[in-house]
């Protein structure tokens, strides 16, 4: 009620000073839907174009809806490349990505959110360094990491050569120490009154305790933030994963749909049903989690 | 005395030995994190430096001191016509998108954050872009945009627009809009070409929620006893909006300025995806000019300068943002 | 991060192990040893391929299953698609920086002279000549001599580096149907027949736009050079240090494209949408590689009468056409592993096989001789004529550039040709530009 109605004069028509407020809301809603057609129309011409046959697919101008719905698209689009395997690829990378990144971002907020240390400041300096490292400058030397090391080159020094190409665990372990989630849960940390710290003390409580039954507990939705963050961003990631792997058997969903645009060529409406149910999971998930999803966002932003 | 002198050093060493076990559990708690990122984030950051020191043309050859910047720089012809061309790609790319970014999300917000019917789903459909990973979207964008069977030129033909080849357009919008009117628009006033406008609009489509979110935040922040005085004194919609609304908004405003710009300069699966940095080059950013080289002609010594010149330019604009960043998390 | 290292640890040790058991440079250099070893166990090989698409995709793992069932060795091959070929070249450039190769690679000759800066490619003269696991002498010259001089690489020795693969041709397709319908009585012979009959099949509506097109063209590096070939011109200069499509057959190629495009007649589709176009029967003329007739069939929805030629030559009693498609390399990796790779592509030229892959994959059979096989035969005079012409040419037709920097060079000429079919810059601006820097990129690849 108290929201001010303020229309700012690049959609109000400047020659009219006040806007009755029935025009006004109607006004909102064509800017709102005009919007809001702009975002949603490319996820509806996919499902529609994924539903129509080849040759409705690519006639123009193109049908607003399907004159038949072709289901089977979906199933003729996953029998062409293993798609089962990418996604359990995928879902195997992005849950292990999230555990990892979870326990070992819990650990280290705990101890700069609770603990007292020599060196404090400057490790946590540090932290804020590499969260400032945009992944650019570690995407070459990375990949020379995870290879092996040619005949006659030191795999220690200078360059420690992992010999993780095309693996899961080159897909994760890169993503496990992960800054920001450590800020995020850092500030949730600091937020646990020092009482219960205290409390905790006297009934002779290491910090391990204390983490696991108090703090961990009041924290779950930042918790659950961080996680859908980094489900959400191992789920969409491809360029790492394109560099570095070779095989279906490690190669994650993303990068398979990459390669199904060389295959399907002008298959569209196959295209089509594929980039359908590579959206879908996260869509769902979105659904399901948005309040976390949106929340973590906006804390932070840098995430995607 | 001697007793109380006793029990001072007892009980100082006995916080001294606590003091020894927190600082030791400490580095226990942070040690997996620390591991990691010095694996695969500080020690990298040397890697490249170092790799960028050396012919390494598929395989490690010569050292080169700080040829492989020159070459980037000036001293090769191709090499540094190409990466100036590709910064200023990267510039040409960021000032048509992060304006209108902003200007459309604060107009969505404002309008989103007041009571209206409806909200949360317009809301839901807003952010729906962002969580959709760009390699499927950008394949979406590619059929939506499609010269012949797309959705967008039947929409511009009804308009009488036809024939706009969207990401295989190299020419220059302003080029085509003389040309339209017959007007002949010298090369320098061409504009960005049609291609990286379409690879513009995508970037809009995908980060406006994420911004739209950012503002309604700070939207939120605003006290309504201000618009109550101002109201008070006889300033009109516009003039609250103007001498209210946008100097407190300019934190966010700010935020997502520079969280835009980086978006651009980091961009690189939506280009892959929809131009892999064609026409003629018109939408090879320096992401994109950095991946051709380092994995399609496999000179990782130039890939890696690249990237160190990349990193540097990031890191300007990320030390920006997160002074303001922070500044903005202590006050709440 | 001391977990990190024990991989890395292993890796040394293997290191010190191999090094150990005297696979120096030593045991390399006597290749001829190697070739004619034994198959003592289980031999598992990775191919990496682009055919991305079926029915080329099918045949292709259909024929390594065959293999994998017949071969009695233990040698099991598991195919991996890569994308297209760009994707597969870039992917095989990372693979050899990260240490981990596939054994067989599919690749042009180009991509392979590249991957040889990395000393990975196998020569496999050695292999071929070997009295036990070879080729006869029969067996060689039945096999097109083209294809050998395709993959024998000047800049490295003249080693046999590669094996023909996937072999096609550089055709013209037509539609017959829209040049009947446009009253072009034949199919043009020589470049001015084919403009003009590019012209009279054009439609345009009233305003002007063309509603149906003469001549479609997917912009790529390999079909202009065909043309210039054609055109009775030549791709490198004679010492191979230089190129020769810039000279004025591949002038007078930009100014045809400039001209048709300029007037309408000819366009730049989208990918392969030409395919659906040609078979709505919305564009009269395409040109390039043989492999592209079962994705027209596919997208056709009524019967169309079309044709699969030779290109338009500048002198038809001397067709010149080029020799298109991909080949096989076998990457450096253990004796047993290499010498199983060459049975592998041995056995994919044989007779019998090259046949029924030509008959399955509508790719071009290898050996002469697999035009007196039956199912060929029938194959092509039932189901698909253009086959057996396009074979006939095998022989006369000539090899794309092998050199290092041919990649970079393809970029050049797809570039050149946009800005000419954009009007970015006139013919002669644009060639003259072009050469200079495949010039340049050659003379950095020496």
């Amino acid at each position: 009620m108290n929201t001010p109605r303020v229309l700012p004069r690049v959609i109000a028509r400047p020659m009219r000073p006040r806007v009755p407020p029935i025009v006004s809301t109607a006004f909102k809603h064509v800017v709102l839907i005009v919007v809001g057609l702009f975002v949603a129309y490319p996820f509806y011409f996919m499902i529609s174009t994924s539903l129509k046959e080849f040759f409705e697919a690519t006639v123009t101008p193109p049908t607003l809806f399907p004159t038949s719905l072709h289901f089977e698209n979906y199933a003729e689009a996953w029998s062409r490349q293993p798609w089962g395997r990418y996604f359990a690829n995928t879902t195997f990378i992005a849950s292990m990505t999230v555990f990892g990144e979870i326990v070992i971002a819990i650990l280290a907020a705990y101890a700069f959110a609770q603990m007292n240390f020599r060196g404090k400041n400057v490790l946590f300096a540090l932290f804020l360094a590499t969260y400032m490292m945009p992944g650019e400058a570690t995407l070459i030397p990375n990949f020379v990491m995870m290879s092996k090391a040619p005949p006659g080159v030191n795999p220690f020094f200078p360059i420690p050569r992992l010999n993780l190409y095309d693996t899961y665990a080159a897909q994760i372990l890169p993503f496990l120490a992960s800054a920001f989630s450590v800020f995020l849960l850092r500030q949730q940390f600091l937020a646990i009154p020092r009482e219960l710290r205290d409390a905790a003390v006297i009934d002779g409580a290491g910090h391990l305790r204390f983490l696991w039954s108090v703090v961990l507990p009041i924290s779950v939705p930042a918790l659950v933030t961080v996680a859908i963050l980094s489900f959400y961003g191992s789920w969409n990631s491809f360029q790492w994963p394109f560099i570095v792997t070779s095989s279906d058997a490690v190669r994650p969903v993303q990068v398979g749909l990459n390669a199904f645009r060389a295959e399907a060529g002008s298959l569209y409406h196959l295209l089509m049903a594929a980039a359908a149910f590579v959206v879908a999971p996260i869509v769902l998930l979105y659904l399901i989690g948005q309040r976390f999803l949106v929340q973590g966002v906006a804390r932070t932003g840098i995430r995607g | 005395m001697s007793g109380g002198a006793i029990a001072i050093t007892e009980r100082a060493a006995s916080r001294r030995r606590r003091g020894l076990i927190e600082n030791a559990q400490a580095y226990l708690f942070l040690l997996p994190a620390i591991a990691f990122l010095a694996l695969f984030k500080i020690l990298p950051a040397f890697y490249a430096v170092y790799i960028s020191l050396f012919r390494w043309d598929i395989v490690q050859g010569a050292f080169r001191g700080l040829d492989n910047y020159f070459d980037i720089l000036w001293q090769n012809a191709t090499r540094s016509q190409q990466f100036w061309q590709s910064l200023s790609t990267t510039v040409t790319y960021a000032l048509i998108t992060v304006p209108i970014e902003i200007a459309l999300a604060l107009v969505v917000a404002y309008v989103l954050f007041q009571k209206l019917r409806g909200r949360d789903i317009y809301r839901t459909i807003y952010y729906l872009p962002y969580v959709t990973s760009t390699v499927a979207a950008a394949t979406v964008f590619s059929w939506v945009f499609h010269p012949q069977y797309g959705l967008v030129n039947t929409v511009l033909g009804a308009i009488g627009i036809s024939g706009l080849t969207w990401y295989q357009e190299p020419d220059g919008v302003f080029q085509m809009m003389g040309n339209a009117f017959g007007l002949a628009v010298p090369d320098w006033a061409a504009g960005p070409s049609l291609a990286l406008v379409g690879v513009a609009i995508f970037s809009i489509w995908h980060f406006l929620g994420f911004q739209i979110l950012i503002f309604l935040g700070g939207l939120g922040n605003i006290p309504v006893e201000y618009y109550e005085a101002a109201k008070l004194d006889g300033a009109n919609q516009w003039q609250l909006f103007r001498r209210i609304t946008l100097p407190l908004l300019s934190p966010q405003i700010f935020f997502v300025f520079t969280i835009a710009s980086i978006g651009v300069l980091r961009a690189f699966n939506e280009i892959f995806i929809l131009t892999n940095g064609g026409p003629l080059d018109t939408t090879r950013t320096v992401t994109l000019l950095l991946f051709r080289t380092f994995f399609q002609q496999g000179q990782i010594g130039l890939g890696s300068a690249m990237g160190v010149l990349l990193t540097l330019m990031i890191l300007g604009f990320t030390l920006i943002q997160f002074r303001v960043f922070e500044r903005r998390v202590t006050y709440t | 991060m001391t977990r990190m290292r024990i991989p890395a640890l292993l890796t040394t040790l293997a290191l010190l192990l191999g090094a150990c058991a005297g696979a120096g440079p030593a045991a390399t250099s006597a290749p001829s040893t190697e070739a004619d070893i034994e198959i003592t166990g289980p031999v598992s090989l990775t191919l990496w391929h682009a055919l991305t698409s079926d029915p080329q995709k099918k045949a292709l793992e259909d024929a390594v299953k065959k293999f994998n069932e017949t071969n009695g060795k233990g040698i099991t091959i598991t195919p991996v698609v890569q994308g297209n070929y760009t994707q597969l070249y870039q992917k095989t450039l990372g693979a050899i920086q990260a240490g981990s190769l596939p054994e067989i690679v599919h690749a042009y000759e180009s991509q392979v002279a590249d991957y040889q800066k990395a000393a990975v490619v196998i020569n496999l003269e050695p292999y071929m000549n070997s009295t036990k696991n070879g080729l006869d002498k029969a067996s060689q010259e039945d096999i097109y001599k083209p294809y050998f001089d395709t993959n024998r690489f000047p800049q490295y020795g003249n080693e046999l580096l590669s094996f023909p693969f996937t072999k096609s041709l550089f055709v013209m397709y037509t539609n017959e149907d829209v040049l009947t319908s446009s009253g072009v009585t034949s199919t043009p012979k020589t470049w001015a027949e084919f403009e003009q009959a590019v012209m009279k099949t054009t439609q345009k509506d009233a305003s002007g736009k063309t509603t149906r097109y003469g001549w479609a063209q997917p912009l790529d590096a390999s079909n202009f050079n065909a043309q210039v070939m054609s055109m009775g011109g030549n791709i490198m200069s004679a010492d191979n240090k230089t190129v020769a499509w810039d000279g004025k057959e591949g002038l007078a190629v930009l100014q045809m494209y400039d001209r048709l495009w300029k007037g309408g007649y000819g366009y730049t589709p989208t990918g392969f949408d030409w395919q659906n176009d040609f078979a709505a029967s919305k564009l009269a003329f395409t040109m390039g590689s043989t492999s592209s007739r079962p994705f027209i069939a596919g997208a056709m929805k009524t019967p169309v009468k079309w044709n699969v030629g030779v290109p338009p030559q500048t002198d038809p009693a001397k067709p010149r056409t080029v020799m298109y498609g991909a080949n096989v390399a076998v990457l450096k990796s253990t004796p047993q592993k290499q010498l199983a790779s060459w049975l592998f592509v041995k056995w994919f030229s044989d007779t019998q096989q090259t046949a029924d892959w030509g008959t399955k994959s509508y790719y071009m059979p290898v050996r002469k001789a697999a035009a007196n096989d039956e199912a060929l035969k029938s194959y092509w005079s039932s189901k698909d004529q253009q086959g057996k012409q396009a074979f006939d040419v095998i022989g006369s037709s000539i090899p794309e550039p092998n050199v290092r920097g041919q990649q970079e060079i393809r970029d050049v000429i797809f570039d050149m040709l946009t800005k000419v079919t954009t009007g970015k810059a006139t013919p002669e601006a644009a060639i003259k530009d072009a050469g200079q820097k495949a010039n340049d990129i050659l003379k950095a690849n020496q």
